[in-house]
Parts: structure tokens; C-alpha cells; sequence
């Protein structure tokens, strides 16, 4: 594909991947390359069209008039929100099915029909946003019924939705021709966690067409009426729902990467995969959130919702707030990679741009995106969140930060392991994780501030001066400015990924299969702590002790082979006790610690939001 | 080896879970348990809920109760007084009608909120805590009733924050919360609020093109007046192809010419702004959809400045000139 790739593939079209074990085919590689490609223009269009809107928003420039403004807006919206993200996501399926099963991709020229229907919509999308003519309104994200927007609009959004629906076909072949022929063999965690995406972005799609058939109909003329509250509850469904999909493939990304790059095992199987299953149940009522100011639904609709539905999603993500740096401190306690409570984490290889993308998207995701959402989840709070910046926040948190950093990770090793190329302007790609997160993450909080104690809107090409009046949010304008800064230097760090990316794929040297920096491999040669799990006394502070340097042996060279114990066995070095020692004997204490901080930030926000909301007038 | 990417092996099921790893597990559900049991408390004992009764109302019979509600309370020069504790907001792109009101401390209102046309945000905020606010939302088709009650007297700015189209950003209203209405209502005066600008001299109508004026600059108005004095009969469009414009924005015609006005996109009227002395034109303050049309014949000679309220910031302005 592209001819942009390094690899041989055997007569049968196999290839095993040297560093994580993986036999790769060659139809599902191409079909990778493709929709990551695709993913990495999306981003680039979307992030020149982010200059724009972040220019405009911050005053003291004033870069777009209003008509100009939706336009750029939306199309930022779009490129950003689902096309760079369900490009990378039917990617991540395939991935997470194919390549980690080891089998063929089936039906590919299902997938193929598939990128060109996704494509096509996406132009379309495009196109008829930036032709957008009275007495159309540019659609932004939402394109909430009655305002109308082109008909080629709808029209788009349906074909791209299709063609979304249809790529998932080849990934489900995929899983059931795996359970026909090992009908009793457990997927792996990744296959299992893309399988729950794929469902629940099944259902995010059937519900985006249940919505945008209708709409299309409304514009063209078929339909003379189209309900607001209809609308909005069944435009959530994918408006939402399009974005669980981007939660479930990172978390399923960061079990990936944290494996690959950091040596991260599976703390438990049962509470991971529970904690998928709470996601697949719960998470596409969490999209309820956005009617919580809304006429149009019912009190218990809502307080239901908030409740059952969003906490059983809350709970998931806690879990895996838990389980994945947990796994990575016992995978690297085994190999006796750092000592101590928190020295598993100093010897991460924080220079790898894989790595720390992957762990700045964990932390940032949990404490600005996911605590966010809770706080707008809850019914009473979300008049103070609705519409305004701080949902923007919100979800910039989320994917910005969340997801996009996550596929940033990905996309760094899609980079190495399937088009073989090793990553050229090194240094770039090693501060550039550190830049984009850290600009984003202002961004953020300003975003935050701005809406919860400004009340600045959303959506509003200019707020300092309102005309025909004299009142504005003009007090707001220093935190405007420091957003205004932080968002050029955010954009900043994304196009160093586009062009570090970019400049790989064309110039990049051949990857020459040598081990990630830390390979899952034999163990270091101190005993790790073990935990005082179960009745057991030992203590947990007892002896830390850390590995001389690293303590990787011989097997490394043994490629593909090393993630697997039995080759530690063959080199003759007699396993400790602990080799076969079951996770939870192992310490968790860093990741306890981490999360209890984590916990503590989230109580102190969550009880300043309500003290705020207390300090208001009485409603209802 | 427990790798995320290899089928686990045996009874995975049942293996053992982590000592921390369980505790955290409880803690996270207590927490979800409290979470909601806050939420669900609150509906109780909180004072801010936004739960109100909600009724299916066309968007022309909610135009017609705020029309209702406006004949009913008492003008102001601060704003309408309500006649009882209902206040009507009626959003349309791009005002709130109904607003703004003048409502006292202590007693609890029922705010009504629908819209004329599309979908539309009630975000209201202290004028000077901008940190109090909060935003409710409002849809075409429904009637919101929430009950509200206010502690502390000030002006209460609104401001849509529901994107509703170009001028989404200049839709704003306000209303004031005093601890004595009665004070209002004896200061009780109709005088429209046309201070300023009493020089009709100039070609340009004294500025009233542009946003010196009250309201923004009309984009369709070019410096010329369209000279219509040997036509008996001339109309103007309101809103010709969904602009907020008047189809000519200045039109000049002799004394006795009738001046038709023609809606050609919703939610428009003709408010007066000024016109010469002993004329009494009334325009059209009702706001109007598609299709409407009235007629004035001009008599006396002078300058008519006219615009459309939900559109004036917008620019949408316009002139009759007689002569």
C-alpha cells in the first residue's frame, strides 16, 4: 500500500512482527495503513482550521467574522471529532482483530467499499460546509433540526455513517471465524476491548442513521416536520455515542501500548473484561447527559440515566484508572524494572514518544476529562456547564487530550511496526507528546474557568463586545489571553506530530525490528515485593529492591520469541518463585497511591461545583 | 506472562484479585453510590432543580401567549411588569421577546420559555457575579414552566447559547429583579426611549445607517436612496432571502404614496424609531412570519426612520423618506 512500507511478506502473505510477536498479514496491513493515513490528513485539516477558531475566539485578535467563523468551526468539528477519529478507530478494529488473532483480513473488498463510501462522505461534508448559503447555517457539530443546514450535509453524513457501519463487517468476520475454529479459546484483552467498540459504535451509527435519514428527508422536502426533542434525543445517540467510541478504542490503545512499550502485563483479566462489559451496558446511556437541561425529557428519564446508567459507565473507567497502571507496575516489579513505591514509573522510558503520549493521555483523560464529565452528568450541575466553554473543555479533555494523545502514541509505533520505518527528527518526536499535552491541558482549564465562572458561551464568535447592548464578558479577557497563547503552541505540537509522521513515512530509514525500548522480556534478578495479598503477613514495605540496569538478557535478541516466558526457561537462568507468582501477589502499591490522589482531586472539584451551583437563586 | 495481546490460558475467571486492587473496586462504587445519592437528595433539600411542568404548544400559539402576556402587563421604562407571577419569553433569531421585566425579590415566579422558530438558549447570569448563571434550554413545539425565585435585587443578563444562526452572538435581553415593585410601576412612563439624535438633517439620515446609531450597521445600505416620488404605489420586502434587510433601506416617495411591506422570512416587525412631527405612523410591532403584509400611506413630509426589533443589532434598519 502506498509503496510506503518496508516489509517482506512471506508466500503467504505473513509477516511476524519482531517486536511484539505478532504474525501480521500483509490484507490487513494495507488496510491499516490506509484508514491511519487517511486518520493523519483528517487531523491536519482539522488542526489548520483550529488556528482559525482559536484566533477568533481569542479577541485581541478577532481573526473571523461570524458567517466565516461557523464554517471554520464546523469544519474543524468534523474533521476533528469524527473523521480523524473513526478513520483511526476502524484502523484500531482492525488491529485489535486481525493482527492480533494473526489471521487474514476477510472480505476486504468489503473494507475496501467501505474507506471509499467513508471518503466519499467526508468530501461531501466538507465541501457542502464550506459552500454553506442563506438561508442554510453552517450544521457545527450538532446540526440541531429546525435550523437548517445544506441537504448535501445530511446527505454525507448518512453515506459516511454507512461506510463506517460496513467497515466493521470485515473486523465481526474476523471474531467469528477466530470462535469457529477455537470455540473454546478466551480473546485476548485488546480483541476483546475492540470487540465491545465495535458494538457499541454499531449502535452509535444505527442510531446516527436513525437520525440523519429523517433530517435528510426534512431538508429535501419529503417530511414537513421535524420534532427539536426528537431531534435531540436521537442525534445524542450518535453525537455521544460517536465519542464512547473513541473511549473504548483508547482504553483499549493503552492496554496495547502500555504493553508494547512499557511491558505492562494483565493485572486481572476478570476485572478488566468486567469492566468492558459495565462500558458495553452502560456507556451509550451516559449520552443522556446533554438533555439534562432540556424541556423535552421527563425527570426520572433523567435522574434514571444519570444514575443506573452513567455510574455503571463511571465505575468501568475507574477500574481501568486502576487496572492499567497497576499492570504496568506489576509487569515491570517482574522483570525488576524499579524498585520502590513509585521507581517502576522513574525507569519508564519516558523519552519514547510512544510511551509518553500513551501515559500523559491516561492521567490527563482521568483527572481533566473523565472527572468533567461526571460533574456535567449530574443533573443540578449541568446548568452551570450547559452550553457554555467549559463543555467545550469538557470534550476537548476527553478527545483532545484523552484519545487524540493516545492515537498520537499509537500512531508513533503504526509508524515502526507496520510500515517499518524508524522515526526521523528524533528529538521532535520526543519533547512533542510533552508540548502538545501540556499547551492542551491549559487550554483546558482556561476553556474551564471561562465557562464555569464566566459563563462565557460556547459558540460565539466574540463575547467581549455584544452589539446593541453594553453589557460583555470583557472581565474574562485575561484568561482569553493565556488560552489565546496556549492554543497556538497546542496546534503547535499537533502539526510536530503531522510533520515528524509525515516526514517518516516518506524519509524515515528502514525499522530494523530491534526491540522497543522496554520489551516484555526475562526477569531482572532481584526479588520483587511481593504484596500482602490475600492472608498472607508480608509486608508491603519490605525490601525495595531494584534491578541492576534493567536486567534484560540474551533473550532479547530472540525477537519475536521474547514476550514469551518459555523463552526465559530455555536460556537455562532458573525462574525465582515468583516467574509463575500471580499478579496479585505483586505490589500495586504506586498505582493505590496515584489513584487515591486521583480520587481526592475529584471529590474537591465535584464538592466546588455544587457549592457553586448552591450559591444561585432558586430554580424549580 | 499476562500479555494483553495473547489469549490468557486456564481458569482465568477465578484467579485471585489484587488486595488493592479490590479495595479500590469498593471504593469506586461507594463513590458512585454517593454521586447519585447527591443527585437524587438534592431534588429534595437543594434549591436549584430544573425540573417544571413541560406542554406541547405550536410555536404560533406560543408567539400568541408571550403577544398575550405583553397586552396584559404593565409597561415600564424599565421593562414590562407582569400582570401575576407568570413572565413569557419567547426566543426568536435573534431576540428574546417578552423581555425585558422587571419581577421583585421573594416571590416566586414561573418563567415560560419557547421559542418562535428554531432551537435556542435561556442562559442567564448576575450582571455583576458573572459567575452565577446557569442556562436552560429551549425548543420550537414546547413550553418550559420553571418556577423561579430571586434573593438578590440586580440586573439579570440573558444571552441565547444555543447556536441559532449568524447573529447567534448579538441575541441578548435582560431583565431586573427589584425588591419593591411598586416603586416601578408608579414611576410608570410610556415614552418610547428615543433619546439623542434629534438631527433628521444629512444625506445619511443622521447616522442612522450605521452603528452609531442604536443597533449595528446595515450591510445592504449603500450611501443612495431609491427614488420612488413619480410611484403611487411602492413596496418594501422585510427580510427579502432570509437577510435581515429592508428592500430598499431608504426609499424616498412623494406625499400621499402608499408604502406596502412585504415579509419575506419570519419573525420580523417595524418598530418606529422616529418620524416628523404630527405624523402617526404606528408601523407594525407584532412580529410577523412569511407571507404577512400591511400598508401605510404616507402623508406628512420628513423623514420615518423605522427597524425590526429582534434584528436591530443585526443592522436590519430602514428609512421612508417623504417629500
Amino acid at each position: 500500500m502506498f509503496g510506503l512500507g518496508t516489509f517482506e511478506y512471506d508466500s503467504d502473505g505473513f509477516r511476524d512482527c519482531s517486536v511484539t510477536g505478532l504474525r501480521i498479514h500483509r490484507s490487513a496491513e494495507d488496510m491499516v495503513k490506509l484508514f491511519g493515513v487517511t486518520a493523519i490528513l483528517a487531523l491536519a485539516v482539522g488542526g489548520v482550521f483550529a488556528i482559525f477558531v482559536a484566533l477568533t475566539r481569542w479577541e485581541l485578535v478577532g481573526l473571523l467574522g461570524p458567517a466565516d467563523f461557523y464554517t471554520y468551526l464546523s469544519i474543524h468539528a468534523w474533521n476533528l471529532l469524527i473523521f480523524w477519529m473513526v478513520f483511526m478507530e476502524i484502523a484500531i478494529l482492525y488491529v485489535g482483530g486481525p493482527f492480533v488473532l494473526g489471521r487474514k483480513l476477510p472480505l476486504k473488498n468489503v473494507a475496501k467499499a467501505a474507506y471509499a463510501l467513508m471518503i466519499g462522505g467526508a468530501l461531501v461534508i466538507n465541501v457542502s460546509i464550506w459552500l454553506t448559503d442563506q438561508p442554510d447555517q453552517a450544521p457545527l457539530l450538532t446540526s440541531y433540526a429546525p435550523l437548517p443546514s445544506s441537504s448535501w450535509f445530511y446527505l454525507g453524513v448518512v453515506v459516511f455513517l454507512v461506510g463506517a457501519l460496513v467497515a466493521a463487517i470485515p473486523f465481526l468476520t474476523t471474531i467469528w471465524k477466530q470462535k469457529r475454529e477455537y470455540p473454546r479459546k478466551t480473546l485476548p484483552l485488546v480483541t476483546f476491548g475492540a470487540f465491545v467498540t465495535s458494538i457499541v459504535a454499531a449502535e452509535a451509527i444505527v442510531g446516527g442513521l436513525i437520525t440523519y435519514v429523517p433530517t435528510y428527508l426534512w431538508r429535501i422536502g419529503v417530511l414537513a416536520h421535524i420534532d427539536a426533542v426528537w431531534y435531540r434525543q436521537m442525534y445524542w445517540i450518535i453525537g455521544h455515542g460517536s465519542q464512547q467510541i473513541n473511549l473504548l478504542a483508547m482504553i483499549s490503545i493503552w492496554y496495547f501500548m502500555t504493553h508494547v512499550v512499557g511491558g505492562a502485563e494483565v493485572a486481572s483479566e476478570k476485572v478488566s473484561r468486567t469492566a468492558f462489559v459495565l462500558y458495553l451496558f452502560f456507556i451509550n446511556m451516559g449520552a443522556a447527559h446533554h438533555l439534562m437541561s432540556d424541556p423535552g425529557v421527563s425527570t426520572a428519564w433523567r435522574v434514571w440515566n444519570t444514575s443506573y446508567a452513567a455510574y455503571g459507565a463511571v465505575v468501568a473507567s475507574m477500574i481501568h484508572a486502576f487496572a492499567i497502571p497497576a499492570g504496568l507496575e506489576v509487569g515491570r516489579r517482574k522483570r525488576g524494572e524499579g524498585g520502590g513505591t513509585f521507581g517502576w514509573l522513574w525507569s519508564a522510558p519516558w523519552k519514547d514518544p510512544g510511551f509518553s503520549s500513551t501515559v500523559l493521555s491516561i492521567i490527563l483523560f482521568g483527572f481533566l476529562g473523565g472527572t468533567t464529565g461526571v460533574m456535567m452528568g449530574q443533573m443540578q450541575l449541568n446548568m452551570t456547564w450547559h452550553n457554555t466553554l467549559a463543555t467545550v473543555g469538557h470534550f476537548h479533555a476527553t478527545v483532545a487530550l484523552g484519545t487524540t494523545l493516545a492515537f498520537m502514541g499509537l500512531g508513533y509505533y503504526v509508524l515502526r511496526l507496520v510500515f517499518g520505518r524508524e522515526w526521523i527528527l528524533k528529538p521532535v518526536a520526543m519533547v512533542q507528546p510533552y508540548i502538545y499535552a501540556g499547551a492542551m491541558s491549559i487550554v483546558v482549564l482556561m476553556m474551564m474557568y471561562l465557562g464555569i465562572l464566566y459563563g462565557i458561551p460556547r459558540r460565539h464568535p466574540s463575547v467581549t463586545d455584544i452589539p446593541g447592548t453594553d453589557f460583555d464578558f470583557a472581565a474574562a479577557e485575561p484568561l482569553f489571553i493565556i488560552f489565546g497563547i496556549a492554543a497556538l503552541l497546542a496546534i503547535l505540537g499537533g502539526a510536530l506530530f503531522v510533520v515528524a509522521a509525515v516526514g517518516t513515512l516518506l524519509a524515515g530509514g528502514k525499522y530494523d525490528g530491534a526491540l522497543p525500548v522496554e520489551a516484555p522480556t526475562a526477569f531482572g534478578g532481584e526479588t520483587p515485593v511481593p504484596d500482602g495479598g490475600g492472608d498472607r503477613a508480608s509486608p508491603d514495605g519490605g525490601g525495595d529492591t531494584t534491578a541492576p540496569d534493567g536486567g534484560v538478557d540474551a533473550t532479547a535478541s530472540g525477537g519475536g520469541e521474547a514476550v514469551d516466558t518459555e523463552a526465559a526457561d530455555a536460556e537455562g537462568s532458573s525462574p525465582p518463585w515468583y516467574e509463575d507468582a500471580a499478579h496479585h501477589a505483586l505490589s500495586m502499591r504506586g498505582t493505590f497511591l496515584m489513584t487515591l490522589v486521583f480520587l481526592g482531586a475529584f471529590v474537591v472539584l465535584w464538592a466546588l461545583n455544587w457549592y457553586l451551583l448552591s450559591q444561585l437563586w432558586q430554580v424549580g | 506472562m499476562k500479555s494483553p495481546i495473547e489469549s490468557p490460558e486456564g481458569d482465568w475467571w477465578s484467579e485471585q484479585v489484587n488486595r488493592r486492587e479490590t479495595i479500590w473496586l469498593g471504593i469506586s462504587g461507594l463513590w458512585a453510590m454517593t454521586l447519585f445519592g447527591w443527585m437524587a437528595g438534592w431534588t429534595e433539600f437543594g434549591e436549584q432543580n430544573q425540573v417544571g411542568e413541560t406542554l406541547e404548544v405550536p410555536t404560533g400559539r406560543y408567539q400568541e401567549k408571550v403577544a398575550a402576556f405583553k397586552e396584559s402587563a404593565t409597561e415600564t421604562d424599565r421593562g414590562l411588569v407582569p400582570p401575576d407571577t407568570d413572565v413569557y419569553v419567547g426566543a426568536m433569531r435573534y431576540a428574546f421577546d417578552g423581555l425585558p421585566a422587571v419581577v421583585e425579590t421573594g416571590t416566586e415566579y414561573t418563567f415560560h420559555l419557547g421559542t418562535y422558530d428554531v432551537q435556542h438558549g435561556f442562559s442567564v447570569r448576575q450582571e455583576d457575579t458573572l459567575s452565577k448563571q446557569l442556562s436552560l434550554q429551549m425548543l420550537p413545539g414546547y413550553e418550559w414552566l420553571m418556577p423561579m425565585e430571586f434573593d438578590e435585587p440586580g440586573t439579570y443578563h440573558v444571552v441565547c447559547n444555543e447556536f441559532c444562526g449568524t447573529g447567534h452572538r448579538t441575541m441578548h435581553a435582560k431583565f431586573e429583579v427589584v425588591e419593591d415593585l411598586s416603586a416601578v410601576e408608579s414611576g410608570d412612563s410610556d415614552g418610547g426611549e428615543s433619546g439623542g439624535e434629534s438631527d433628521s438633517a444629512g444625506g445619511d439620515y443622521g447616522g442612522w445607517f450605521t452603528d452609531d446609531a442604536s443597533g449595528g450597521e446595515a450591510s445592504n445600505y449603500d450611501g443612495s436612496t431609491t427614488d420612488a416620488t413619480d410611484s403611487d404605489a411602492v413596496t418594501v420586502t422585510v427580510g427579502p432571502g432570509g437577510e435581515f434587510t429592508f428592500d430598499p433601506p431608504a426609499l424616498r416617495v412623494s406625499s400621499g404614496t402608499t408604502v406596502t411591506f412585504d415579509w419575506a422570512s419570519d419573525t420580523h416587525n417595524v418598530f418606529v424609531e422616529r418620524q416628523p412631527e404630527g405624523a402617526n405612523w404606528n408601523g407594525h410591532e407584532s412580529i410577523e412570519n412569511t407571507g404577512f403584509s400591511f400598508e401605510h400611506t404616507f402623508e406628512t413630509p420628513g423623514v420615518y426612520a423605522y427597524y425590526c426589533d429582534p434584528h436591530l443589532s443585526l443592522g436590519m434598519k430602514g428609512v421612508v423618506e417623504v417629500v
